[in-house]
């Protein structure tokens, strides 16, 4: 798709990637982080890993796994917590610990079978080996968030106000609530072997908590978020490739830096009012 | 539908919470018509806010039959809340909050208008005149999170007129607003109701209640163990004399 930009293939491939993924992450980042449901992000990323470990232990489709994985928990939180009467939160650090112990079994299993560097990728991301397939893969869940928000915005800003309130002028929050999960599983798992497992919770959030440091509308955390990540991640891809460094864990020093500066020169900090 | 028909109509209903060990209703039967202004009162605990949670069918009945304007609200739940506002007692809203009143209002209308449409000029007209009405048309800009706790209340109070509701559910709309704006929002509610907007109203407040005869329910326990009219001025010790407390 950027070919007439750029020349090589695998620069190419890299760039579209990070592009496609980060933007995205960021546009779902604003929902998960105004919802305040951080840590189901987290807890999907690491499902997801568990998943695609899984999968590439049995020999199967790494990507179709980690869907898999990152779907399941998005649809257990809620039945778990209910049915074991436990806090949402709970759930989650449950989740968090099956799915971590279940991708450190198989990645320390394929380790002694010889078979570890494959799923070292996807703890830290490997945006060199990328097919075509899967760039477009990125492109089309990124048009997916895109299409989910936009089409969906007044219900998303009614559940991110409030759920409460949201189900108290008439949205039917909980089919919304589920599609945000499944599109927040789907980007998740598609994202993971390019950014990893570890680091994908830096792509979910820090665009958004950069995007909030400067807007006052949830609106313009849409555009911004997107806009600071695909700026940051082309960056970092690029510094990267170039510099013979690890892109995904460059990208996400980035993406904190960035963060430190938006806090520093946020206006929402600043004190306007002096006496005369 | 007359001013005599009921618009809402329980009975014999029940509400349970997971995993309580008994219903927080008990056999609840009420038929409230057309344009009454209902107080509930009672200690805390006995049910009230399960009550207008059941009326608006937020929180499903275990047994008996909730009907609102026509719906049964176990099916129809979704109709009913885009018909029926409801202001809650508990809220509060982080100061980084990224709505302004306008878009808080503007929500208001998100049932009435459906999925996959946009407002147009008759929601951004209903938005201005609920604004209006309570007199904070100059906030519409403003951040939610940065107002005062009883401007947030009358944004939200805004938001469910907005609508323009058949039936208000108040849930203690006065806990944190100052004297002036008790008696302007009392002096709009006694207006709605005579427009024939039903309101019921929970609240421990009732020295500004409108200058009108109003219906007191008074509940314990999940029960309704008083229904009748009463002056505005008696509330008080009729609720204290139902619920067996004396000052």
């Amino acid at each position: 798709m950027l070919e007439f930009i750029i020349q090589n293939n695998i620069v190419c491939h890299a760039v579209e990637a990070m592009l496609f993924a980060s933007v995205a992450c960021a546009i779902l980042g604003v929902i998960i982080t105004q919802i305040q449901i951080s840590s189901i992000g987290f807890t999907m990323a690491h499902a997801a890993f568990a998943g695609a470990a899984f999968g590439m232990f049995l020999s199967l489709n790494a990507t179709l796994c980690a869907i898999a994985g990152g779907v399941l928990v998005a649809f257990l939180i809620g039945p778990l917590s209910d049915k074991a009467r436990v806090s949402p939160d709970t759930a989650l650090g449950l989740l968090f610990g099956i799915s971590m112990a279940i991708a450190i079994f198989f990645i320390a299993y394929m380790q002694t079978l010889g078979r570890g560097f494959s799923a070292m990728g996807l703890l830290f991301g490997d945006v060199v080996s990328l097919y075509r397939e899967e760039v477009y893969l990125l492109a089309v869940i990124c048009i997916v968030a895109i299409l989910f928000v936009a089409v969906l915005y007044k219900e998303i800003c009614g559940i991110i106000f409030n759920k409460k309130i949201a189900e108290s002028v008439g949205i039917r929050v909980r089919p919304i609530y589920y599609a945000m999960l499944f599109v927040i599983a789907l980007t998740v798992a598609l994202c993971l072997p390019i950014i990893g497992g570890l680091l994908l919770y830096v792509w979910l959030v820090t665009p958004a908590a950069i995007a909030l440091q400067f807007c006052y509308r949830l609106s313009s955390m849409f555009i911004m978020a997107p806009v600071v990540a695909a700026a940051i991640s082309v960056s970092g891809a690029l510094a990267g490739l170039e510099y013979a460094l690890p892109v995904a864990p460059l990208t996400a020093v980035l993406f904190s830096l960035v963060f430190v500066v938006a806090v520093a020169l946020s206006p929402k900090r600043r004190v306007t009012f002096r006496k005369s | 539908m007359t001013a005599a028909d009921p618009v809402i109509e329980i009975e014999d209903a029940y509400t349970a919470y997971e995993g309580a060990d008994r219903p927080t209703l008990q056999g609840i039967t009420l038929s409230i018509r057309r344009g009454e202004f209902v107080v509930v009162g009672g200690p805390n605990g006995a049910g009230k806010t399960t009550l207008l949670e059941t009326i608006n069918g937020m929180l499903p009945i275990t047994h008996g039959r909730v009907c609102v304007c026509g719906y049964n609200v176990k099916g129809d739940g979704v109709p009913v809340r885009c018909r029926v506002g409801y202001l809650l007692q508990n809220f509060s809203f982080d100061p980084l909050t990224p709505f302004t009143v306008g878009e808080v209002v503007m929500m208001g209308r998100y049932g009435k208008i459906g999925l996959f449409r946009k407002p147009g000029p008759e929601d951004r007209e209903a938005v201005f005149r609920s604004l209006t009405l309570l007199g904070i048309s100059d906030l519409v800009d403003r951040p939610i999170g940065q107002l005062s706790g009883g401007q947030q209340q009358k944004v939200l109070l805004a938001q469910n007129l907005a609508r323009n509701p058949e039936i208000l559910l108040l849930d203690e709309p006065f806990s944190n607003l100052d004297i002036f704006s008790r008696e302007a929002i009392n002096r709009l509610l006694s207006r709605l109701a005579g427009e024939g907007v039903t309101v019921v109203l929970v609240s421990h407040a009732f020295d500004d209640l409108p200058d009108r005869p109003v219906r007191v329910v008074v509940m314990m326990d999940g029960r309704i163990v008083l229904d009748r009219e009463s002056a505005p001025g008696s509330v008080a010790a009729v609720i204290r004399g139902a619920s067996g407390i004396h000052a």
